[in-house]
């Protein structure tokens, strides 16, 4: 069973009214790599996330984790079976201090997480902002700890929505190490992004959707010179 | 008006404002938690306050229960009652729009009213138990008045602490700033909500209980505390926990203060004259409201 992808989007479509955002998407992730999902905005890469998270209800298809199906399920539970995302625009608990916008999200026993929570703080240089309410910090620090924040229930799965946007070039840096570390130890990472250095990068396999359907798929070599791709960015 | 006005007066009129005030802190924070949840204006939350009311008026005329300890019935019995109507009724329009979730708890508050008018008559009630004042000084403090305040303001303060500290309390305010967010974090969103209408309930029908010693009882005693919760949340920024507690006393300052200068029916009015100038000139409230 170790070739079981930990992630399989299979035939999923999402309508919103007569507008179809996400249309029949297949999508397989295998454990242990970084994946990167690109395409024109609009193309239904945020709505995509969301019926994997369960913030959205897909109209058709599938999702399975781990080979159980989570499709139907309520945001909260697809988190605690271990996906954890972050989102395109920063979303931080802003008048709760920054260590406790990690021990919100805990389960388990109060003193194993704070010890975890002081840890990532560290892992990412807040921890003297600890006790600082996550809004007074800046963009960059608040979105460090959102990232930090998706690593407290060290989650299996982890979508990251736009992590490069509004990040100056030192964060940058650190950041991306962050995720390739991550991947180092096992975790599996799927990445919208729309730098494509960023992207390109990373990523071992790359999707791309146009109009809500996938319409590539491959390492980014094959990608940069995938003729349907280059037409969808830049027209005909 | 010819009347002096001495410092003692002024020094009386503090008092009872902020003896008034703690009592509207506490019924205007549960009002406070539960639109900063589920952006849900509960107009049942004043009728809640009446059947804590008239808990304590039964309990203390058939089995002559001491009205104090009365909130130990109050406070479960109508935190169930908040978990009952959230759960069947309020979480249907949780998302819908204001108009949806104002209708609704509307609709539950004149249901509630009739169903006690049916039950209990209109006749008016009253808790006979604490009567007269302490004296200190030149001040006169009435009884009733200040051990409700005591209890008014510890169990602010310990709602307050529950937020603030437990790990419930941090989930509800998590909840209260981005449920989305929450949500994808593994909190049980909707779990949130029912413990969020149970404790506001729980917190409004202290308020019930504690005002029954000191006021009326009938089936329409609740409304005004709606309007005065809901000026509250308002003065002290929606959504804002701190500022409700500072509203209330706010609230309570401004009334007595401007009954010494005006007729008891203009410094009714004079409370909703506030209203609206906050609404006009600070909408966001005196301490500011969340941004979103």
């Amino acid at each position: 069973m170790q070739t079981r992808p930990i992630l399989e989007v299979s035939g999923v479509t999402k309508r919103f009214g007569g507008v179809t955002a996400v249309n029949r998407c297949s999508l397989s992730l295998a454990r242990g790599k970084i994946y990167g999902l690109i395409g024109p905005n609009g193309s239904g890469k945020t709505t995509l996330f969301n019926c994997i998270t369960g913030l959205e209800r897909r109209d058709e298809g599938e999702v399975r984790f781990k080979g159980g199906r989570i499709d139907g399920l309520k945001p909260h539970q697809v988190a605690r079976r271990g996906i954890g995302r972050t989102f395109q625009i920063i979303r931080v608990f802003p008048e709760l201090t920054a260590l406790e916008n990690l021990l919100v999200v805990t389960q388990g026993p109060f003193e194993a997480a704070r010890r975890r929570a002081e840890e990532l703080l560290r892992f990412v240089t807040l921890d003297r902002l600890q006790n600082e309410y996550a809004g007074n910090l800046s963009y960059g620090q608040q979105k460090l700890l959102e990232f930090v924040r998706v690593l407290m229930t060290d989650p299996e799965l982890i979508l990251l929505d736009e992590p490069a946007a509004g990040v100056n070039p030192t964060l940058l840096n650190e950041l991306l190490a962050a995720i390739t570390g991550l991947r180092d130890q096992g975790k599996t990472i799927l990445i919208v992004e729309h730098d494509m250095k960023v992207v390109m990068g990373l990523s071992e396999t790359i999707f791309v959707l146009d109009y809500g359907e996938k319409i590539a798929e491959g390492p980014p070599g094959v990608i940069q010179a995938d003729a349907r791709v280059i037409e969808a960015y830049f027209g005909r | 008006m010819n009347v002096v006005i001495t410092p003692a007066m002024v020094g009386q009129v503090v008092i009872s404002g902020l003896l008034a005030g703690a009592l509207y802190s506490l019924v205007a924070l549960g009002l406070a938690l539960i639109f900063g949840v589920m952006r849900v204006i509960n107009i049942a939350h004043g009728t809640i306050l009446m059947l804590g009311a008239y808990t304590t008026f039964w309990s203390f005329h058939i089995l002559g229960l001491n009205p104090y300890l009365s909130l130990l019935v109050s406070m479960p019995l109508m935190f169930l009652l908040g978990v009952l109507l959230q759960r069947t009724f309020v979480r249907r329009v949780v998302d819908a729009p204001e108009l949806s979730s104002l209708l609704l708890t509307f609709g539950i508050s004149i249901a509630l009213v009739n169903m006690a008018q049916l039950a209990f008559t209109s006749d008016l009630r009253s808790v006979e138990f604490l009567t007269g004042a302490f004296l200190l000084g030149p001040f006169a403090f009435s009884k009733s008045r200040v051990i409700s305040f005591a209890f008014a303001v510890t169990l602010s303060l310990f709602a307050f602490w529950f937020l603030q500290r437990t790990k419930l309390g941090k989930a509800i305010r998590a909840t209260s700033q981005s449920r989305e967010v929450a949500m994808v974090c593994g909190i049980n969103v909707q779990r949130i909500h029912l413990y969020s209408f149970g404790i506001a309930s729980a917190l409004s029908a202290a308020g019930g209980s504690l005002v029954a010693v000191m006021v009326a009882i009938q089936p329409e005693m609740g409304q005004v505390y709606t309007f005065k919760s809901f000026l509250v949340i308002v003065l002290g920024g929606a959504g804002n926990y701190p500022g409700a507690l500072l509203g209330g006393m706010l609230l309570g300052l401004v009334e007595q203060l401007s009954s010494l200068f005006l007729t008891t029916q203009v410094s009714e009015a004079v409370a909703y004259l506030l209203l609206v100038l906050v609404l006009l000139l600070r909408p966001t409230g005196l301490l500011g409201g969340r941004s979103t």
